[in-house]
C-alpha cells in the first residue's frame, strides 16, 4: 500500500466518523441572557435552568434523534450588547432561542431573529412594547402587566370584594398597573371608590389612609414597591382598617414583612410563577439545587419550560424548519408546564395569566390561590 | 366615616406629623438664630439619628425589650451621639467659615448634606431598613377616632422635650446666653460670653431634638432610609419660616400649623394626596411674599 492509498483510507475514516457524527448530529439552542452587568444574577439562573431541561431532554433522547447543545449569547441587560449577542447566535445557526430577560435589551433583537427566521421564546421580558414590535417569531411566556391586571381583578372580586381603593406611586410602573387595574375592575362590574397617589419616599401617609378609611372599601391594592407599601399596609391597620389588602409584584419581597411586621399578615401579593410555591415544581428545585447548589431563582421555572416548549415545537413540526417550528409553537394549546399550562393569543403572549397569588401567613409567603 | 371623623382624624394626623416638623424646625431655627446659617445639613441628622437609635435598639433589646421604654432610651443615647456630631460638624465645617460671605458658609452646609447622605447610602447600599420594635397598635376609641397609644406618646414626648427647652431657654444661664448671641454675638464676646462655646451648645441641643425624631419617627413608621432626612429637612425649614426663623416658639407652632394645614389641605375635594408636598412649600412661597417674618418672628435684630 503506498502512502497515497494510506491517505485515501485515512481520509475515508475520517469521511466515516464525521458523516456519522453528522447523522447523530447536535441541535444548537441559543439562549439569549445577561451574564454580566447588573442583572448577571439573573441571566446566569436562568442560563441554568435551561442546562437542566437541555440535559433532561438529551437524556430521553434529544430532539428528532439529535442532542441538543446550547450557545450562550450574553445580552448583558443592555441594547447594544443584546444585539450583537443575537447576531452571533444567529451567525452560529441556531434553531431557536431562549431566554429574553430586561426588556429593553430584549426589544431591537426582536428584528435581528424576525429577519433570520428564528423562533424565540421570550421567558423573562414582559414589558406591553415588545408586542407590536414583535414580527411574528416570539412568543411570551411571561405574563404582560395588564395581564396582572386581570388576574387582580379575578382574585379579588373571588375574594367578595366589591369595592376597591388603588394607591400607586406616581412612577411609569405603578401608574401603569393602577390605571389597567381601575379599568379591569370598572370593567367587571365593581366600583373603584379612591384613587390615590402617594409621594415616593415619603415616611407619613396618614392622608392616603384617611382618605381610604373615608372611602370604606372592602379592598386596599397597593401596586408600587415594598418599601412604601409596607409603611402604607402597617398605617392602614395601625388606623383600624381590616379589609382586604392586596400588592402588585413590586412588593412581593419578603423584606415587607421586616418593615411592616404583623401588620402584613393576611396581605395578598400577586407574583410571576416562582418555583417554591409551583406545586409541579419540586423536582426541578431538587434538581437545580443538587446541580447549582442554590435555590432557583425568580425567572428559573418559565425558562426552564421555555427551553421545553422550543424542544416541544420541534418535534412536533418534525423539521427544524422556522416557518414549521413557529406555526408548531403557535399551535400551543394548554399542555400543562411547570408554571401552568400555555396556550398563546394571536399576538403570541399568554391566552390565560400565569400570575400566582400569595398570601402572608406568620410573616412567610404562602400559596393563596388554587 | 362622617366629615367631623374625617376632620378629627386629619387633625390628629397633623398633630403627630406637626411634632415630627416641630422638633426638626427648632434646630434650624436655633441654629439660624446664633449664627444665621440655614443648616440644610440638619434634616440629615434627623436620618442619621434614626440609624443610630435602630443601632442602640438592636443592641440593647434583648434586655429591656423593644416596647417604648427600650426606645426611650435608644432616643436618649441617639440624641447624645448626634448632639456630639452636630458640634463636631459645626467645629470642622462651619466654625472656620464664620467670617467667610453667607453664600460660603451656605454651600458648605449643604457639602455636609451631601457627606451624610452618601455615607449613609454608602453603609446601607441604598436599601431600606426596617426599624423593628415591639410597638402594638393598640389604642382608645373617642366617639368616631381611633387613637392609637403610639400616636399619644409620640405627641407627649415631643411636648416634654419641647418644654424642656422653653425652659432652657428662658430660665438657664446657657439659655440667656442663647438668646444673647442671637441679638448681638460681638457684643457678647466684649462681655465675655464665650461665644464659640454658646454655639457649640446650639447645635448640640438642635442636633439632639433632630435625633430624637428621627429616632421616634423610625420607630412609628417601621423604616429607615438614607434620603428620608431631605424631604422633612425641607419642611421642617418651611416650619420654621411660618414661624418665623429664629424664633423658638414660632418653630413649635409653625411645625404644628405646618402638620395640620397638610393634614387638612389633603381633604380638601379635588386636592389629592399627592399634592400634600405642592401645598406645603405653595404655603411656604405665600409667607416669604406676605409675611417673611413669619408668625412668630419679630424685627431683623430681635431673633429668637
Amino acid at each position: 500500500m503506498g502512502i497515497l492509498n494510506k491517505a485515501a483510507a485515512a481520509g475515508a475514516v475520517f469521511v466515516l466518523v464525521a458523516g456519522s457524527a453528522m447523522a447523530q448530529g447536535t441541535l444548537k439552542i441559543g439562549v439569549q441572557v445577561p451574564t454580566t452587568g447588573s442583572e448577571a444574577t439573573y441571566g446566569r439562573d436562568m442560563a441554568n435552568a435551561v442546562v437542566i431541561a437541555q440535559d433532561e431532554i438529551n437524556k430521553a433522547g434529544g430532539v428528532l434523534g439529535k442532542k441538543l447543545t446550547m450557545v450562550i449569547g450574553d445580552s448583558a441587560c443592555d441594547p447594544q450588547q443584546a444585539v450583537n449577542a443575537a447576531s452571533k447566535l444567529v451567525s452560529q445557526g441556531v434553531a431557536g432561542v431562549v431566554g429574553g430577560y430586561c426588556s429593553g435589551a430584549t426589544l431591537p433583537t426582536l428584528k435581528i431573529y424576525g429577519d433570520a427566521k428564528v423562533p424565540f421564546v421570550i421567558t423573562a421580558s414582559n414589558s406591553t412594547k415588545l408586542i407590536p414590535a414583535n414580527p411574528g417569531n416570539a412568543f411570551m411566556i411571561n405574563s404582560t402587566g395588564d395581564q396582572q391586571a386581570t388576574k387582580a381583578t379575578e382574585f379579588l372580586a373571588s375574594k367578595g370584594v366589591k369595592t376597591l381603593a388603588i394607591v400607586n406611586e406616581g412612577d411609569a410602573y405603578s401608574q401603569d398597573l393602577a390605571n389597567l387595574t381601575r379599568d379591569d375592575w370598572t370593567k367587571a362590574g365593581h366600583k373603584v371608590v379612591a384613587f390615590e397617589t402617594a409621594n415616593k419616599g415619603e415616611q407619613d401617609y396618614s392622608a392616603i389612609v384617611t382618605a381610604i378609611r373615608a372611602a370604606n372599601p372592602d379592598a386596599v391594592f397597593w401596586t408600587a414597591y415594598y418599601a412604601d407599601g409596607a409603611l402604607l399596609i402597617r398605617q392602614l391597620r395601625q388606623s383600624g382598617y381590616r379589609g382586604v389588602i392586596a400588592v402588585g409584584d413590586g412588593s412581593n419581597s419578603t423584606k415587607l414583612f421586616d418593615i411592616a411586621g404583623r401588620a402584613a399578615e393576611g396581605v395578598y401579593a400577586f407574583s410571576n410563577p416562582i418555583a417554591q410555591f409551583l406545586p409541579a415544581a419540586k423536582a426541578f428545585i431538587k434538581t437545580y439545587k443538587a446541580k447549582f447548589g442554590n435555590a432557583p431563582g425568580p425567572y428559573a421555572p418559565l425558562t426552564y419550560d421555555g427551553m421545553r416548549l422550543l424542544a416541544w415545537a420541534i418535534t412536533k413540526a418534525g423539521t427544524t424548519q422556522p416557518a414549521a417550528v413557529i406555526k408548531a409553537l403557535a399551535s400551543a394549546h394548554n399542555e400543562e408546564w411547570l408554571a401552568g399550562p400555555i396556550t398563546f393569543t394571536k399576538h403570541n403572549t399568554l391566552a390565560r395569566s400565569n400570575f400566582i397569588v400569595l398570601e402572608d401567613k406568620n410573616n412567610a409567603w404562602i400559596r393563596a390561590d388554587k | 366615616m362622617s366629615l367631623l371623623d374625617i376632620l378629627a382624624h386629619q387633625l390628629l394626623n397633623g398633630l403627630v406629623l406637626g411634632s415630627f416638623y416641630a422638633l426638626v424646625a427648632l434646630g434650624y431655627t436655633m441654629i439660624f438664630g446664633v449664627i444665621k446659617l440655614l443648616n440644610f445639613a440638619h434634616g440629615d441628622l434627623y436620618m442619621v439619628g434614626g440609624f443610630i437609635g435602630f443601632i442602640v435598639l438592636s443592641a440593647i433589646s434583648s434586655v429591656v425589650g423593644g416596647g417604648w421604654f427600650g426606645i426611650f432610651i435608644a432616643m436618649l443615647l441617639s440624641m447624645l451621639a448626634v448632639g456630639f456630631l452636630g458640634v463636631v460638624i459645626e467645629r470642622i465645617a462651619y466654625h472656620p467659615m464664620l467670617s467667610a460671605p453667607r453664600l460660603s458658609i451656605l454651600i458648605t452646609a449643604l457639602a455636609v448634606s451631601l457627606v451624610l447622605q452618601n455615607t449613609a447610602l454608602a453603609l446601607t447600599n441604598g436599601q431600606y431598613t426596617a426599624f423593628r420594635s415591639d410597638l402594638g397598635f393598640g389604642g382608645i376609641t373617642l366617639g368616631g377616632l381611633f387613637i392609637t397609644y403610639n400616636q399619644m406618646v409620640l405627641v407627649a414626648a415631643a411636648a416634654v422635650l419641647m418644654i424642656a427647652l422653653e425652659f432652657f431657654v428662658t430660665h438657664t444661664q446657657y439659655g440667656r446666653a442663647m438668646r444673647a448671641v442671637a441679638v448681638d454675638a460681638d457684643m457678647c464676646e466684649l462681655l465675655g460670653i464665650n461665644v464659640a462655646a454658646v454655639i457649640g451648645v446650639t447645635f448640640f441641643i438642635g442636633s439632639a431634638l433632630a435625633a430624637a425624631a428621627g429616632t421616634m419617627a423610625g420607630a412609628y413608621y417601621g423604616s429607615l432610609w438614607y434620603f428620608m432626612g431631605f424631604l422633612i429637612g425641607l419642611k421642617a425649614f418651611t416650619a420654621a419660616v411660618i414661624g418665623g426663623i429664629g424664633s423658638i416658639p414660632g418653630a413649635m407652632l409653625g411645625g404644628l400649623v405646618l402638620g395640620l394645614l397638610e393634614a387638612l389641605g389633603t381633604q380638601i375635594p379635588g386636592i389629592g394626596s399627592e399634592w400634600k408636598d405642592v401645598f406645603s412649600f405653595a404655603v411656604l412661597i405665600l409667607v416669604l411674599v406676605f409675611k417673611p417674618t413669619g408668625l412668630l418672628g419679630r424685627s431683623e435684630q430681635e431673633r429668637m
